[in-house]
């Protein structure tokens, strides 16, 4: 049946498709302007269709073109060869090219039919149109978002800030607000997008990635106050940083407020210098006392020398005796000039302290002042390790305050015709729990309570049951404040001892922590 | 037939400083005086019942029993016996226990730090209104 490819190829037992059609001019000429026309047609849409590809190089579905234009060319080809087949009989060649065509149709074919699903998937150029508003109007109710939130940043009172946390952990600067560039003498244009620590002096940079660090480890907002040297002098802070995170969930930037409280904090300082001065004050009379005895004691031996020396009397080891009593006593003195110092001394910064040796201190300041009253201050601090965070001083001064008026209770208890002439006894005790974070100092006096109707409001500022003149009613509410900044609370009860005795025991709890765990603690900071 | 020589006037001491009552004994006894000690009111009482003393030289607040407590039991005792009072108060007046009234006659007070020699003084010019011997 088959001769080889030469018989397949050969041509010799063919007549041209002409012959069919007998030469005849009219019909020739159809088919020749018909199939001419078609083919180059066919031959230009692959060319618009590879042009339209080259140019809009997001079209979907680009290798479904790209078949399609091959189909179209040899649908083309086609019909070039039905003209070349009218004069000569290549029948064979024209049967490859057909079955060329037919390979590559049938391929468009079922790519067609297996992309429908996607095509049909494409939005089409109504649906596109629609989601343009849409977003058009959703860009538009952000811009004005943003131009509120802009407005808000560019005109709040409030210092704003926003620093950036680079992948390698490091802080750059992004903007600070008006108000903030207003408050720290800092230009914005200065350190935009520069690292923190090459962007301000180097110790202020320390104290900011700390608590910039803090912040990230943190994982949410903080809140704390600083001081910090700036362009526009030293200025004390209250800063809240919140973290934000990028869409791995790490933090990629911090949003930063600070207020000024530089003067409020001069003024609480103020106000507590103010009251210590004045507690001091109440206490005089036994610093006086106290301060007269080594006096006493240094006069009568000095003179008694004197008057041995001057009646012959040069007995050296007497004398020697003499002067070493002299020295301890003038010693003596200087611990209670020192003590009175160190109290009305301006409280410096923050630090870890034992709380007992407050209580201890307070105590031994206030009692001789009492033992003049005949009011017995008896004291139970266990001498264990215990320490807290805050100004020792200022606890101690909440102390002695609350001490004092203790003595002023009983003081005016005595005096009550209602009340007891016997009253006379404060106790103060101290319990460090190590476990539960926490110490816990009572003073309990026997002064006749508060009146139940009064206790609530007796930690309000300028609140006082003393008569004019006597009290500023800021003692309480200072060491509220005093006790609240170092984390801790005070609370006051009325107890009743029995035997008709009864008065107020105030309590003041802080946190402490096991000395041991410094180290620990400050790693973790 | 000469004077039998007097006996020293005998002074008792109640002060709680041990380091002042040594030094005022000292004084004392090389100035002609014959010097007992106390270290609280209720020694000092305890001392006076056993060995009643010419004066007596106290400190306002002691232990157990203070200087007032002492004056007001002493004066049960003795009307007339001169007092001598060493304070390191600031002020003395404290409503009825208002020692420079004339209800603790004789009683003078002396403000600490006190001159050894003032004291002297003192106990000389009490002893002298109570018509005591001459020391």
């Amino acid at each position: 049946m088959f001769g080889g490819v030469e018989a397949f190829f050969d041509t010799s037992a063919y007549l041209p498709h002409g012959v069919c059609l007998f030469w005849r001019p009219e019909i020739l000429t159809l088919h020749i302007v018909s199939d001419v026309l078609t083919g180059l047609s066919y031959y230009s849409i692959p060319v618009a269709l590879l042009y339209f590809v080259l140019k809009r190089r997001d079209v979907a579905f680009t290798w479904v073109i790209w078949l399609f234009a091959a189909f179209i060319l040899a649908c083309g080809t086609t019909h070039f060869f039905s003209l070349w087949t009218l004069w000569y009989p290549d029948y064979a060649v024209e049967g490859i090219v057909k079955a060329l065509t037919a390979l590559v149709s049938v391929l468009t074919a079922v790519a067609l039919w297996v992309q429908m699903p996607k095509a049909l998937a494409l939005p089409s150029a109504t649906q596109l149109a629609d989601a343009n508003g849409a977003l058009r109007r959703e860009v538009e109710i952000r811009r004005q978002a943003e131009l509120r939130y802009a407005s808000f940043f560019n005109n709040l009172a409030e210092g704003l800030f926003v620093v950036t946390v680079l992948p390698d952990g490091a802080f750059a600067f992004d903007t600070l607000n008006p108000a903030h560039a207003r408050a720290t003498g800092i230009d914005p244009d200065t350190i935009r997008g520069r690292l923190v620590r090459e962007a301000v002096p180097p110790d202020t940079a320390e104290l900011v990635i700390e608590r910039y660090s803090a912040c990230v480890a943190a994982g949410g907002p903080i809140d704390y106050e600083e001081t910090l040297d700036l362009p526009i002098g030293r200025r004390t802070w209250h800063t809240v940083l919140v973290p934000v995170r990028g869409e791995d969930g790490q933090v990629v930037q911090i949003l930063g407020s600070s207020r000024d409280i530089t003067d409020r904090k001069r003024l609480q300082e103020e106000l507590v210098q103010t009251s210590k001065l004045a507690t001091l004050g109440t206490l005089a009379a036994g610093m006086a006392h106290e301060m007269s005895q080594p006096l006493n004691i240094i006069r009568i031996w000095a003179e008694n020398a004197l008057s041995r020396l001057r009646d012959g009397d040069t007995d050296t080891a007497r004398l020697d005796k003499v002067l070493t009593i002299m020295s301890e006593q003038a010693e003596r003195m200087g611990r209670i000039i020192d003590h009175m110092r160190t109290f009305s001394r301006r409280d410096g910064a923050t630090q870890r302290f034992d709380p007992a040796a407050s209580v201890r201190s307070a105590v031994e300041l206030v009692s001789n002042q009492f033992a003049l009253e005949n009011i017995e201050v008896v004291s139970d601090i266990p001498a264990i390790d215990c320490v807290t965070r805050g100004r020792p001083l200022q606890l101690e001064q909440v102390l002695v305050n609350l001490l004092s008026n203790a003595r002023d209770a009983i003081l005016e208890w005595r005096a009550d015709p209602n009340g007891s002439p016997a009253a006379g006894r404060i106790a103060v005790g101290m319990r460090c729990d190590l476990t539960a974070g926490r110490a816990v100092i009572t003073i309990t006096d026997d002064g006749g309570g508060i009146d139940p109707d009064i206790l609530p409001s007796i930690f309000d500022p300028f609140f006082t049951t003393k008569e004019v003149g006597k009290g500023s009613g800021l003692g309480l509410s200072i060491g509220y404040g005093i006790v609240d900044s170092m984390g801790g609370r005070i609370d006051a009860e009325n107890v009743d001892h029995g035997n008709g005795s009864r008065g107020v025991r105030f309590t003041i709890t802080v946190p402490v922590f096991h000395p041991s765990a410094q180290n620990v603690e400050r790693a973790h900071a | 037939m000469p004077d039998p020589v007097p006996a020293p006037l005998h002074v008792l001491v109640a002060e709680d400083e041990a380091l002042a009552a040594m030094a005022l004994e000292d004084f004392l006894s090389r100035k002609g005086f014959r010097v007992t000690l106390a270290q609280d009111g209720q020694e000092g009482l305890e001392r006076y019942s056993a060995d009643p003393a010419d004066l007596v030289i106290t400190d306002l607040r002691m232990p157990r029993m203070d200087g007032r407590a002492l004056i007001r039991e002493l004066r049960i005792r003795a009307a007339g016996l001169p007092i001598l009072v060493m304070t390191g108060f600031l002020s003395m007046e404290a409503g009825e226990d208002d020692l420079t009234s004339e209800r603790w006659q004789p009683l003078v007070v002396l403000r600490k730090p006190v001159s050894p020699q003032v004291i002297l003084d003192t106990l000389t010019s009490l002893a002298r209104a109570a018509k005591l011997r001459p020391v």
